[in-house]
């Protein structure tokens, strides 16, 4: 039991020494979550608000879809993206294999299910008497629309903390695409795998409480803009 | 149409409820005036204040609007957004954006392009509704009691100076104080803004006050205006040719048939009773040739401003009655509350719908 303990001391040592290796595989996984963060709430927002904000044929099939994609196994994506990038995939000649843009390519389509169900359903929960009361106001179909996002704010930053939880915490694309190649793509989680495998647990242990440490600070500082929203 | 017409209002019909329809072949609003509509649950007054407030849209007939025509044919296109930010309603739950106090006054105004003075004339319509504004500006909506929310939403439609302002059972949800401030508010904004008011309420007392003209409905059509009483069936013929309907207590309600018409088509038939055509004695009054003479309790006495009548709310059975006499009738009668009456009126006074 010992080496549970000490993977608590190993992690402060790791942390306050600025051990490099370990800071590497912070700042690749800070990276590549960002990145896919970024690109899933860009396209994730207007796609899940046009969901639960508009009604059309076939909306509630895609919403099953979309629903039915939040199980999505990481390892299922890891195997679609290599099988497109891989070098004789149809986007080999990107080089994007091995790479963090190759990494945040996958991570984009795992969370982006995420951001498209929250956001709809954050939409879709507005009160009924929201949009009567802002067309009392004078709003315009276009204004109405962009106060609707701005109304369903608190469950759209819901939406963007879940999925920056499961981007973060996924181990089998960044595995999978980015090889866990040392100082170029070993995150976090690449780099507990590993460690788990050489035996050496206190080391993964300090890589679990840092990586928990990590999401503890992300969502304090979402919390306080929640607060100030 | 005239010139202080603001509404016209022609063969509108609308359903709603699943089961009613909306009907009105004709009403015209005019313009600076004030309206009350009362009626039962499910009678159509907030259905009729959404059209009137361009929120939804008649399935048949039209709505005239100033110069502008909303009908059926027309969905909301561009044109009619103008026509709405003319006319502004106050929900009958109101809702509060998720903002503050000040965001949410002033959202009309930005919607509108509206920046200047700002906080001028957001302080301004804070102070209309008896809200300080250094106190509440800043507050989020969530910091509100139910009372002050709905202040504030009253704000900010107030803020908008609007030429319509209609409000849906304003004082449903308020304590007494508030409905005082919401006359007081009515007024102030009738003199300043020259802004027309549709209002529908069950206070009728209230109603009295602050409008102008008040507009009875009943399952979806408006049923006259003023006071009128109304009589429902199920109507039975009787051996003299009278038609006559059943009180619970076993009264009877005797009326003149409507001419040419058949009692099964009209079994359900409405007929409207003009308060003033009803007689109030304290004793049972003998050899007299009126139909109806029905015993009941004297509940409630009003009078009003401008007046010399006083308004009786008589209920005679399962039904409310409402009477209209003069002060000196009243006072020679010693009518009081409580009293215990004979309400008296002729088979023909009854007009059917």
């Amino acid at each position: 039991m010992d080496y549970i303990a000490e993977g608590f001391v190993t992690a402060l040592k790791l942390l306050l020494r600025g051990d490099p290796e370990t800071y590497s595989a912070v700042f690749t996984t800070l990276r590549v979550s960002s990145l896919s963060i970024i690109a899933s709430l860009g396209m994730g927002i207007p796609l899940g608000f046009s969901l639960g904000y508009y009604s059309f044929p076939g909306k509630r099939q895609i919403r099953a879809v979309v629903d039915t994609l939040l199980a999505l196994p990481t390892v299922v994506v890891g195997l679609f993206v290599y099988a497109l990038i891989t070098r004789r995939g149809p986007l080999g000649s990107l080089g994007l294999l091995f790479t963090i843009p190759g990494i945040a390519v996958a991570q984009t389509i795992l969370v982006l299910p995420i951001v498209i169900a929250l956001t709809a359903t954050a939409v879709s929960h507005l009160d009924v008497r929201f949009k009567r009361t802002v067309l009392t106001l004078g709003a315009g179909r276009r204004r109405t629309a962009i106060t609707a996002l701005y109304e369903s704010r608190y469950g759209v930053l819901a939406a963007g903390v879940a999925a920056y939880g499961r981007a973060i915490g996924e181990v089998g694309v960044s595995m999978m695409i980015g090889g866990n190649i040392k100082w170029h793509t070993r995150t976090i989680t690449t780099a507990i795998a590993l460690e788990t495998g050489k035996g050496q647990f206190a080391m993964g242990i300090a890589l679990g409480l840092v990586l928990l440490l990590l999401a503890f600070v992300i969502n304090w500082v979402l919390q306080i803009m929640r607060r100030r929203a | 149409m005239s010139n202080s017409a603001l509404y016209e209002i022609q063969n509108l019909k609308c359903r709603y409820d699943e089961n009613f329809t909306l009907d009105i072949p004709s009403l015209t609003i005019e313009r600076g005036k004030s309206y009350g509509f009362v009626g039962p649950n499910g009678s159509g007054k907030s259905t009729l204040l959404r059209i009137f407030a361009f929120l939804d849209e008649p399935d048949e007939g039209r709505v005239r609007f100033h110069q502008g025509d909303f009908s059926s044919e027309r969905a909301l296109a561009k044109k009619e957004l103008s026509k709405s930010k003319a006319v502004t309603m106050l929900l009958q739950e109101p809702y509060l954006l998720k903002r503050s106090v000040f965001e949410n006054i002033a959202y009309g105004l930005r919607v509108r392009g509206i920046r200047k003075h700002l906080r001028a004339r957001v302080n301004e319509s804070l102070g209309m509704v008896g809200l300080d504004p250094g106190m509440f500006s800043h507050r989020k909506w969530s910091e509100l009691s139910g009372g002050e929310a709905q202040r504030v939403a009253l704000a900010a439609r107030l803020i908008l100076k609007p030429m319509v302002l209609i409000l849906d059972e304003p004082t449903a949800s308020v304590d007494r104080l508030n409905a005082q401030l919401i006359k007081k508010i009515i007024k102030v904004v009738r003199k300043q803004y020259l802004t027309t008011l549709l209002i529908a309420s069950h206070d009728l007392v209230w109603l009295h006050e602050v409008c102008d003209e008040i507009l009875k409905m009943h399952e979806g059509r408006i049923m006259g205006s003023g006071e009128e009483n109304f009589v429902t069936g199920p109507w039975f013929s009787e051996l003299d040719g009278l038609w006559s309907t059943l009180l619970t207590d076993g009264q009877r309600i005797r009326a003149l048939p409507p001419p040419g018409e058949e009692l099964p088509l009209r079994k359900n038939a409405i007929a409207l009773l003009d308060p003033t055509s009803i007689i109030i004695t304290t004793e049972r009054p003998d050899h007299i040739s009126a139909q109806n003479i029905l015993f009941g309790r004297l509940v409630h006495m009003y009078t009003f401003e401008h007046s010399e009548r006083v308004k009786l709310d008589i209920q005679v059975s399962d039904m409310s009655l409402t009477c209209s006499i003069t002060r000196k009738a009243a006072s020679s009668l010693g009518l009081l509350p409580g009293l215990r009456v004979w309400v008296v009126f002729k088979a023909s006074s009854l007009q059917w719908q």
